[in-house]
């Protein structure tokens, strides 16, 4: 089982690399802008204060991970099951169909990874001058990275079995964006504290915890959720969605 | 003697909707033996994929049983899914591979060790006549290729059983006649075929043994020569003429040694009554409604003759 467990993923990683500037320029596309934007031509012109792109510096990353983790998962298997039906060979391999989803996780949390590792040098190269991080609390980074990517790749599983291909051009406008602007991106929670009502929404935000936990380790001074909450917080999100995007998934193998 | 290798009781399929019930398969049996090729035979609609879906543990039945070598395919998904193959109508082919990558990767997933794979592979390929692409991206492929790289791919790890579910459908007429040939090799080779069609050609020219199904009910199940005795009067003549007028039909059907008459595509068909039916009066009839008669054939009745004496409609129509 778990060689055809690792066929899959290896199939994934082939086809993802094959086409790997495609992916970068995804990948990179958005937290560059934002980076441009907000890390450098508004701190330069002084639109925005000096310690903004300190500030958004782990949202950025928060948010990199996020996206790309979903979108390597959701859009793949929302177009798998509506339209190229590529899956099905996978799908009526022998093993159980959740494996296959395990698969196309387990994707989803290296390419979450990859995307925040291409955006590191992205941010320290633009904002480099106004940047101040550091980098404590090391022994969180691990359980963090391994969690940002499994909330990333849970919440791409979950919408790939929601999504279906007509619905993936408002994907982005109609939920990443929200999810990004509101993720505790180019905010840190416990200032929300000023609106309360927004402070307790946000809460059901996956992104939010993990751009509160990248805020943790890399920018400390500033203010963050506390590192037990986020975890927690992704913990939790990541158990939900992968469960039910599971079992969504699992129905739509054997209908 | 025969061996069964999958024995289907009682099998129905319910599709709920919001407002309603679809009975798609309704309390189908049939048997398939080892070393057979067994042909569904229906028109779209009829509810051959969907059995096939059942069959292959696509779709869980609403009830019933499906055995395969003498066990519940649901008992053991695994064990099931290595004995049994589906090379389905639509295009599933991973196109962001290779054609050879397709094949090697589903024998990763099926656990073959990589030596085998790689020798299995070549061989398919060449069986398949498409050694030359091997290596290119199937996203190019025309649908006779994409088609013979699917059974290629089936075939990879070795199943029981190999479904095949509309094979031509969509293939340009030289394309299904090479498939065709592909399939008889195979099961000549020892692999036992189901597969499903609404062209009456196909179990004839293929089956052993052919099941009609109509509105998701099995109407028929015999060998192609047995079911074509239900039909009355035994042969067909075809005539192919430019003008098909309707008062045609109705005064063909007058005619004393024609059973029933029918035209389609600028093709008039007649039923005879007799066996050796006088091809000279017809001839005479024709020429006397000024018929221009471009050719004309005498053929035993076919399995859409049968179709059409069990449901009262053509393969073709719905």
């Amino acid at each position: 089982m778990m060689s055809s467990f690792w066929a899959m993923v290896q199939r994934d990683l082939l086809v993802t690399f094959r086409d790997f500037w495609e992916f970068a320029y995804r990948v990179a596309m958005l937290p560059f802008m934002f980076i441009l934007l907000f890390g450098f031509i508004l701190p330069t012109i002084g639109q925005v204060p000096e310690g903004f792109p300190t500030l958004m510096f782990a949202g950025i990353l928060g948010m990199s991970v996020m996206v790309s983790g979903i979108h390597s998962v959701a859009i793949p298997i929302s177009l798998d099951f509506g339209t190229t039906r590529e899956i099905e060979d996978r799908l009526l391999a022998p093993l159980h169909p959740r494996y296959v989803a395990f698969s196309k996780m387990t994707i989803g949390v290296l390419e979450a990874w990859l995307g925040g590792l291409i955006v590191l040098p992205l941010a320290w190269l633009i904002m480099g001058a106004n940047l101040s991080v550091t980098f404590e609390n090391v022994g969180y980074f691990v359980p963090i990275l391994i969690l940002a990517g499994l909330t990333s790749a849970s919440l791409g599983l979950l919408l790939g079995t929601i999504v279906k291909p007509p619905q993936i051009p408002a994907l982005f406008p109609g939920f990443l964006i929200p999810m990004v602007l509101l993720g505790a991106t180019f905010f840190p929670w416990p200032e929300l504290s000023a609106i309360p009502w927004l402070q307790v929404l946000v809460l059901i935000n996956p992104l939010l915890y993990v751009s509160e936990a990248f805020r943790a380790i890399f920018t400390p001074e500033i203010s963050h959720m506390p590192v037990e909450y986020s975890l927690l917080g992704m913990a939790l999100f990541t158990v939900l969605m992968a469960w039910v995007g599971t079992r969504r998934f699992v129905g739509m193998s054997i209908r | 003697m025969t061996q069964t290798i999958l024995n289907v009781e009682n099998l129905s399929k319910t599709f709920s909707t919001k407002n309603s019930q679809i009975d798609v398969v309704r309390d189908v049996n049939f048997e398939v033996n080892r070393g057979e090729i067994f042909g569904f035979l229906g028109p779209n609609g009829a509810g051959k994929t969907t059995t096939m879906g059942m069959l292959t543990t696509q779709i869980r039945p609403t009830s019933g049983e499906i055995i395969l070598a003498e066990k519940s395919i649901w008992g053991n998904l695994t064990d099931t899914r290595k004995r049994i193959s589906i090379v389905t109508q639509h295009n599933n082919l991973d196109r962001g591979l290779t054609a050879r990558e397709n094949l090697l990767f589903h024998a990763r997933y099926f656990n073959l060790p990589s030596d085998e794979a790689a020798k299995r592979a070549d061989r398919f390929l060449d069986l398949m006549d498409l050694t030359e692409r091997a290596d290119d991206r199937v996203v190019n492929f025309s649908g006779g290729m994409a088609q013979r790289l699917k059974i290629a791919r089936a075939l990879m790890h070795d199943p029981d059983i190999l479904f095949l579910d509309e094979p031509t459908t969509g293939l340009d007429p030289q394309s299904r006649v090479l498939l065709w040939e592909e399939i008889k090799k195979l099961n000549a080779q020892g692999t036992t075929i189901f597969l499903t069609t609404h062209y009456m050609e196909e179990p004839e020219q293929l089956c052993d043994r052919v099941a009609i199904l109509h509105e998701g009910q099995l109407k028929a199940l015999n060998t192609p020569e047995e079911l074509k005795k239900l039909v009355p009067g035994q042969n067909v003549v075809s005539v192919r003429t430019g003008d098909v007028r309707d008062e045609l039909l109705s005064e063909a059907k007058t005619l004393p040694e024609v059973e029933d008459a029918t035209a389609e595509m600028g093709t008039l068909r007649f039923y005879m009554k007799d066996a050796t039916p006088d091809l000279g009066e017809l001839v005479k009839w024709l020429r006397s409604q000024d018929v221009n008669i471009l050719s004309m054939n005498l053929h035993l009745s076919t399995l859409n003759d049968v179709f059409v004496h069990l449901t009262g409609k053509g393969l073709e129509q719905r």
